[in-house]
């Protein structure tokens, strides 16, 4: 059965707040990376090279953050000794500030395409890599969400939503990679863009693994590795 | 740069005499020809709690035990350096002892209430201070217990037997005790190793809530309460201070590899 892990029921008081503390955390450097995705679309929209700048120096700031739950992570194992839910939450964090790392290493890389002024002149790529961008954000809200009430059914929609990004990346690529023959002049570009396109992808890809360790915090049950049907029948055989 | 956890960690090597609970200097102990502390110096940080593990027979529990002059009690047992706590050495010839006992409380292993009921067991060390006011030891009574988390769980029967109470229960009795005397630092030797584990965190519990109010020490055997509720640990071994740090660093990397050993269960 599911179980609300109740972070302020210990009887060490601190422990409480170190565990809840450890939580929102992750939770503001999701919130952060988010607002970095957010910024980074609205600089393509805008050809705004400043904001795209910025997003790019703000990626330091994840990368600390990275590092400080990390650190935390570590003192709490061997301070604290967790065990069970505890033991699960620690680990779980430890985990997803790699992939909300990771999105912010990508999140970096599109924003670069501004920067280095290589946004494709097509409209239509530029309009659809913002609408997949838009939908990353959306999934990227409902993964945090579901991390932030530890609701393993949120997390399961959330990971539905990736396979609506992979097909309409799919058929951007698609029409990307018929303009590129079209043009082959600027072959760097078109690989630039390309990338871009991938890291936008793989941002749906990193949501997918913390809505699978929402599922392990959540029922205990590791779903990594397995298509969304199998993993909707395990929980069911769990509850 | 934004930061998302707060640790205050004082360095316990350069510690101002403000900060400073008691200050240790060469000390040096021995029980007849056994020299059981050897040239101990350290600085323990004041309203914060303050582990000591190691090895039996390492001298975690004679180094406190000299923090309050318990040892005076050993025949056989001479030492030399000093103790400083508010600034007087302890170890001096003119210090008065049982004024010394009152500042620095000691509480051990076993709960050992005094066959008397729970009231006067609590105001016991007051009376023997000559204090005879009703009101006055109503009100010390109540609020010791309070600060030792005892106090919902007796306010009914304080007149009762103390020996009636369990043994976490009269373990926090007898720390009521020590409160009562209002101690500026209060040592615990393995205060928990005859409770349950459940209890154990109570009275673990307790001891964060009393740093406010007094330094804590507490010799222990179980690592992971050393981990769990100390600010500073140190390491000692055969008599000597291998390590002294604060809990953070010394459990998630400890200097030396004696400490690693000994705290990952290896064999030194």
């Amino acid at each position: 059965m599911p179980r609300q892990i109740a972070l302020n029921t210990h009887i060490s008081g601190k422990f409480n707040t170190e565990l809840e503390n450890l939580r929102n955390s992750v939770l503001t450097m999701g919130g952060e990376v988010e607002l970095q995705l957010v910024d980074t679309l609205r600089a393509i929209k805008q050809n705004n090279a400043g904001l795209a700048e910025k997003v790019i120096l703000n990626d330091l700031k994840i990368n600390a953050m990275e590092m400080q739950i990390d650190e935390e992570c570590l003192r709490i194992i061997a301070r604290r000794h967790p065990t069970a839910s505890d033991l699960r939450l620690v680990m779980m964090v430890s985990k997803a500030i790699t992939d909300i790392e990771r999105m912010g290493d990508e999140i970096e890389r599109i924003a670069r395409l501004v920067t280095k002024n290589k946004l494709p002149a097509s409209e239509t790529i530029k309009s659809s890599m913002i609408l997949i961008g838009d939908r990353v954000v959306q999934m990227m809200r409902g993964t945090f969400d579901a991390l932030a009430r530890q609701n393993e059914n949120s997390a399961l929609e959330v990971y539905d939503q990736d396979n609506r990004i992979d097909a309409e990346y799919k058929k951007l690529l698609k029409y990307t990679t018929g303009e590129m023959q079209k043009s082959t002049d600027d072959m760097q570009d078109w690989l630039e863009v390309l990338w871009a396109l991938r890291s936008l992808e793989r941002i749906g890809d990193r949501c997918k693994n913390i809505c699978e360790y929402v599922v392990y915090l959540s029922r205990g049950t590791d779903v990594r590795h397995s298509p969304l049907e199998n993993m909707q029948q395990k929980l069911k055989h769990l509850s | 740069m934004l930061k998302l956890f707060e640790h205050e960690t004082l360095d316990v090597h350069h510690l101002n005499d403000e900060d400073t609970a008691i200050k240790v200097e060469h000390l040096n102990l021995r029980f007849g020809q056994k020299h059981v502390l050897q040239d101990i110096s350290m600085s323990i940080p004041k309203n914060r709690i303050t582990a000591f593990i190691g090895q039996s027979g390492c001298g975690k529990s004679t180094l406190i035990s000299a923090f309050n002059r318990m040892n005076d009690l050993v025949a056989d047992c001479r030492y030399d350096g000093s103790i400083y706590i508010g600034g007087r050495d302890i170890n001096g010839r003119k210090e008065n002892v049982s004024q010394l006992r009152t500042k620095v409380g000691m509480v051990f292993q076993r709960p050992n209430p005094f066959p008397m009921s729970i009231y006067d067991n609590v105001c016991y060390g007051l009376r023997l201070q000559g204090i005879r006011v009703r009101r006055f030891l109503d009100d010390a009574v109540e609020q010791s217990l309070k600060e030792a988390a005892l106090w919902e769980e007796v306010k009914d029967r304080l007149f009762e037997s103390a020996h009636i109470l369990s043994g976490g229960q009269q373990q926090r009795l007898v720390i009521a005790r020590a409160l009562a005397l209002k101690p500026e630092i209060l040592l615990l030797d393995e205060p928990t190793s005859a409770l349950d584990p459940l209890t154990t965190l109570f009275i673990e519990e307790l001891m964060a809530g009393l740093k406010k109010r007094c330094t804590i020490v507490i010799v222990t055997h179980n690592m992971q309460q050393a981990a769990r509720v100390s600010d500073y640990t140190a390491f000692l071994h055969q008599g000597k201070l291998i390590e002294y740090a604060d809990s953070d660093s010394l459990f998630t990397m400890p200097e030396h590899k004696q400490t690693e050993d000994y705290i990952t269960g290896r064999y030194g």
